[in-house]
């Protein structure tokens, strides 16, 4: 099917039945992705917007795992913040990419700021939800057998909990992606986002349109990676034994 | 016996969440206090003429230079109707284009692929490709909000369709009921609730989508008007557009909680 819609393209592009000044032919783009590749420019604006994703998805899943253990622990400091968490969560990311404009100017800075704000949402909630709904008959083996907080946070809340937890992750890495993608077209110069830009002005459509396709196959091929590991390890855990995660 | 425990329980969670409704404004303000706090820090601390952290006093004077010859006013309202516009076209084109495909086994397995494929993209990326071939106008914005809004609404509805019970359909083929009766009483009810999964992830996308065009082509908007303030480094200005941005999306939220509840009385999900 996406062979024969290729081939159509192409045959609509190559015998003009449809006009569009820059919309290139199917070969033209493999063309052009060849040389990004030769060149070695996409392997390096690739490795900028992995290392920006890295970092970004490490900060933010350990600052929102971090909060959401504490919020879903202790229903005191749920009472007396979560009102403004959530003022602030629906906020969009992308509103405050002038902001950070403004503050850190067009660098990776920038970038981690939009990057770490979008996608520490879906960590924090995931994991809330998960260390809130562990069972009381779990906290009341914990009580019973005389485990410390600790203990009972690391032998039983975790361990409960983590179905949520790595399923929160994986949706801030898909986040994180997207939100590095937008900070690179705005606010830094670098990575795949900035090079679709830099095509699309130098008028560039085949080059651009390959970084495009490119773009959707690493979306994609990430959020399959991520869905074999989380299932893989999420596949003995007594909660989600036997049915699909 | 069983009935009355049943009653007796019901009375008891209603009167429990009666009791919560009551107690909540109060929770939510008690919950509200760290921002609030924060924000008077900010405005005790602050400089009142500091470029990066002005006072949120200042936020709020900015929009009395922002709403001057109605600017606020007229970016406020493009940004919303492209937002409302696309989502409502969304809606229509992922409902029926949704049906359509769930039921339809050809359709499904022909179009399966591209479709995964056109919801991985990540959004950003096919703002280029439509100003490349459209070139910057207003149904430049509306169009990419369709195209990234749709596809979420689109999927979760043709995968409800597709697993609607044969039971259900074979009920229909019994009754003669005409197609329309039929998606009427029977396919539309089944697929509701997951639509209306579908719409909740669609709208943030749908603002995250109308302020991003706007960001990048300067088509007028709260978007690019946040960039304007920004370039021009008035920084009160730029944190009071996000404030207000922020309560637009809170709002949003807010309404479409309403509605889904509403619908979702009147179509509750299908026990399975």
């Amino acid at each position: 099917m996406l062979v024969a819609l290729a081939l159509l393209w192409e045959a609509v592009v190559r015998f003009k039945f449809i006009e569009f000044e820059y919309l290139p032919a199917p070969s033209g783009i493999l063309s052009a992705w060849g040389g990004l590749i030769a060149s070695g420019e996409m392997l390096d604006q690739t490795l900028h917007t992995f290392y920006a994703v890295a970092i970004g998805w490490t900060v933010a899943t350990a600052l929102g795992v971090g909060l959401g253990i504490v919020l879903g622990l202790s229903a005191t400091v749920r009472k007396w913040s979560l009102a403004s968490f959530e003022m602030l969560r629906p906020l969009p990311a992308i509103a405050f990419l002038p902001l950070a404009l403004l503050l850190f100017n067009f660098s990776l800075k920038t970038e981690l700021v939009l990057i770490i704000y979008a996608s520490l949402w879906p960590a924090l909630v995931n994991t809330m939800g998960g260390v809130m709904n562990v069972s009381s008959q779990l906290r009341d083996v914990s009580k019973s057998m005389r485990l410390t907080r600790m203990q009972t946070l690391i032998k039983i809340v975790l361990p409960a909990a983590s179905p949520s937890i790595v399923t929160g992750c994986r949706l801030s890495m898909g986040l994180t992606l997207v939100m590095a993608i937008i900070a690179e077209m705005l606010a830094n110069p670098h990575g795949l986002g900035y090079a679709v830009i830099s095509e699309l002005q130098a008028i560039q459509p085949q080059r651009m349109f390959a970084y495009i396709i490119y773009i959707g196959l690493i979306a994609i091929g990430l959020n399959y990676i991520l869905t074999r590991i989380s299932n893989a390890i999420l596949r003995n855990h007594p909660h989600v034994r036997g049915q699909n995660v | 016996m069983r009935s009355c425990a049943t009653i007796r329980m019901c009375g008891a969670r209603m009167s429990r969440a009666y009791a919560q409704k009551l107690l909540s404004p109060l929770r939510t303000i008690q919950g509200l206090l760290p921002l609030a706090l924060g924000l008077l820090l900010w405005q005790i601390l602050a400089a009142p003429n500091s470029p990066y952290f002005p006072p949120p006093s200042t936020w709020w004077d900015s929009y009395w230079h922002l709403a001057a010859g109605g600017r606020l006013r007229t970016a406020l309202l493009s940004t919303l109707g492209t937002f409302a516009l696309g989502l409502l076209a969304s809606i229509a084109i992922g409902f029926l284009g949704g049906i359509l495909i769930g039921r339809s086994r050809l359709a499904r397995r022909a179009l399966g692929p591209l479709l995964e494929f056109c919801r991985g993209l990540p959004p950003p990326v096919l703002v280029p490709v439509a100003v490349l071939l459209l070139g910057y106008s207003q149904n430049l914005k509306l169009l990419n909000v369709v195209w990234v809004a749709c596809w979420p609404i689109l999927l979760n509805t043709s995968s409800a369709a597709s697993r609607i019970d044969q039971l259900l359909l074979d009920v229909c083929r019994t009754f003669h009921l005409s197609p329309l009766d039929r998606l009427r009483k029977v396919i539309a009810p089944a697929v509701v609730p997951d639509f209306l999964i579908g719409v909740r992830v669609a709208i943030p996308l749908a603002i995250i989508i109308t302020l991003l065009v706007e960001m990048m082509t300067g088509l007028p908007g709260i978007g690019s008007m946040i960039v304007t303030s920004q370039r021009q480094f008035r920084s009160a200005e730029v944190y009071g557009l996000l404030v207000l941005v922020g309560l637009l999306g809170f709002l949003i939220n807010i309404g479409f909680n309403a509605v889904e509840r509403r619908i979702l009385r009147r179509w509750p999900p299908l026990e399975r």
